[in-house]
């Protein structure tokens, strides 16, 4: 595929050893494009559009921020953790300002579904729609945020 | 006739990409900016061969503006006011600047590219600012996850900082990283030790540098930073002294209580330190110690989560509602506080309930 030149800067931000030591696309070796594509025909199946999953991930990770040193439950049925790490983490399509450095992870205590993912996450997935590639340590599988967060 | 479309796009798109390499290959050719005036603090004036980064131009020139990014105008920390010179904002700019800094003339540094002269405005303190070559006299695990790194100077051989400054530790392009990157510690060591200093560094999951320390790095092994940089240090009063950490947090506080022990300060000190459970703490009989040799100090760990197993018997919970209970004259006190962007709201917004100034609480936040 040819990329324009904004487009390859994207695509190498997304490589290991980048932005960060894993990358955003794990083993996963399709063009971030149509991994964006895939995910928008996932998320057309479950009824479900990236504003509204990114609310719900922001609802949480607001709720879980001000507990900065260990779990809290939210709503009965979800536990969350926040972890914040030194630092901010640049969006690899190139949004300035950086994303703090953290991880959210929670528990549906119903279905035992699990998520972990980054304030990065919320943003990626609410302007770019992208999910991150399979195999990649942040990737978040749409069906499983249904399961866990809906 | 999709095929002809296609067929167009892909011949525009490689005409445009061939145009574009034409004009870098020119510009990098025949433009030639010739030699530039950058006038600094309307004081200082450097006469540079134009065409580099304004960033990169300072460095040359042994100023170094803080950079987490090295340039790629992602981090945002290289601002500086520009009052001529300078060319439009550009796009890459804007999201790091507020309404009151464009209109100011903030810019980034390594956005604006030095093609006529300059007059620029800088911090005096930036003047300090070098960069430094250290040998890794030592690595101590401190915890699971915290590493304290002990850094002999070797070029130049002293440093002088004030206890509560970072500085930008460089780790070079390895295994799991293209390129070399730069991020902000603070110094844990006191600054009458000048011939060293020592950083306290948590793990980041898939942090670039802090893998690169914790899983390559070794003693021996010589690495670059560059320094002094922030705001957060003691303020020369007499007023009551609150420090309030969590985490990796430690290192300025603990740079702040040395520097008092070494000056005899009378001050009272409280230091509380939030952490999950007794596997988070550390330095704690280093502390221990300095509640013996400081007349007015006091040092209170406090677990949010302490397991059953370890029989904890100091406080539990988080750190905001043990505040009154060592806060002797709220307005009479200061408060230095670094950790997690999350503590450091909860603890503000105690602070300021219970009637410490806002102008007497400072913070080093981990954001």
């Amino acid at each position: 595929m040819k990329e324009t030149p904004q487009e390859l800067k994207i695509h190498n931000n997304m490589k290991k050893g980048m932005i960060s030591v894993t990358g955003f696309l794990g083993d996963d070796e399709r063009h971030y494009h149509e991994i964006i594509a895939d995910d928008k025909k996932n998320l057309e199946k479950i009824g479900l559009s990236a504003d509204k999953i990114a609310d719900r991930l922001e609802y949480f990770s607001r709720k879980a921020f001000p507990v900065y040193d260990g779990t809290t439950i939210i709503d009965e049925i979800y536990q969350v953790e926040y972890r914040s790490y030194r630092g901010r983490i640049m969006c690899p399509f190139g949004h300035g300002g950086g994303y703090r450095k953290g991880e959210i992870t929670l528990v549906n205590l119903q279905n035992n579904a699990r998520l972990c993912w980054t304030p990065l996450n919320e943003h990626m997935i609410r302007t770019h729609c992208f999910f991150e590639g399979v195999g990649s340590n942040h990737r978040l599988d749409p069906e499983i945020i249904k399961k866990a967060l809906f | 006739m999709a095929c002809e479309i296609i067929q167009t796009v892909f011949i525009i798109s490689v005409i445009t990409g061939f145009l574009a390499l034409l004009l870098v290959i020119a510009e990098a050719l025949f433009v030639n900016y010739g030699e530039c005036r950058i006038k600094i603090n309307g004081k200082k004036e450097l006469v540079v061969q134009g065409g580099g980064s304004l960033l990169s131009t300072l460095n040359d020139n042994k100023i170094f503006l803080a950079s987490a990014c090295g340039g790629r105008g992602s981090c945002g920390f290289c601002k500086c006011t520009i009052s001529s010179g300078a060319g439009p904002l550009l796009p890459t700019e804007k999201p790091f600047l507020s309404e009151k800094e464009i209109s100011d003339g903030v810019r980034l540094s390594c956005q604006v590219k030095v093609k006529q002269d300059l007059s620029i405005k800088i911090p005096e303190e930036i003047f300090n600012i070098r960069k430094f070559r250290a040998e890794v006299a030592k690595i101590t695990d401190l915890t699971y996850d915290i590493k304290e790194l002990t850094l002999k100077l070797v070029e130049p051989g002293t440093i002088s900082f004030k206890a509560g400054q970072y500085v930008q530790l460089e780790s070079p392009a390895y295994e799991k990283s293209r390129q070399s990157v730069q991020r902000a510690y603070s110094i844990s060591s006191n600054p009458y030790q000048d011939d060293m200093i020592q950083l306290i560094i948590r793990r980041v999951p898939e942090g670039i540098c802090t893998t690169y320390v914790f899983d390559y790095l070794k003693e021996g092994d010589k690495i670059n930073f560059t320094g002094p940089f922030g705001d957060f240090f003691i303020r020369e009063t007499e007023a009551d002294m609150l420090f309030i950490a969590g985490g990796s947090g430690k290192a300025p506080i603990k740079s702040m209580i040395e520097f008092l022990d070494k000056i005899g300060s009378r001050r009272r000190m409280v230091y509380l330190f939030g952490a999950r459970s007794t596997k988070d703490l550390y330095y704690t009989e280093l502390f221990r110690e300095y509640e013996k040799k400081l007349t007015n100090f006091s040092y209170v760990p406090v677990l949010s989560q302490p397991s059953e197993e370890c029989e904890w018997k100091g406080r539990c919970g988080y750190i905001p509602p043990f505040i009154p209970e060592f806060l002797r004259d709220p307005v009479n006190t200061e408060a230095y506080l670094c950790g997690s962007p999350g503590m450091i709201d909860a603890v503000k917004k105690a602070l300021l309930e219970l009637g410490v100034p806002d102008n007497k609480i400072y913070f080093d936040s981990f954001a």
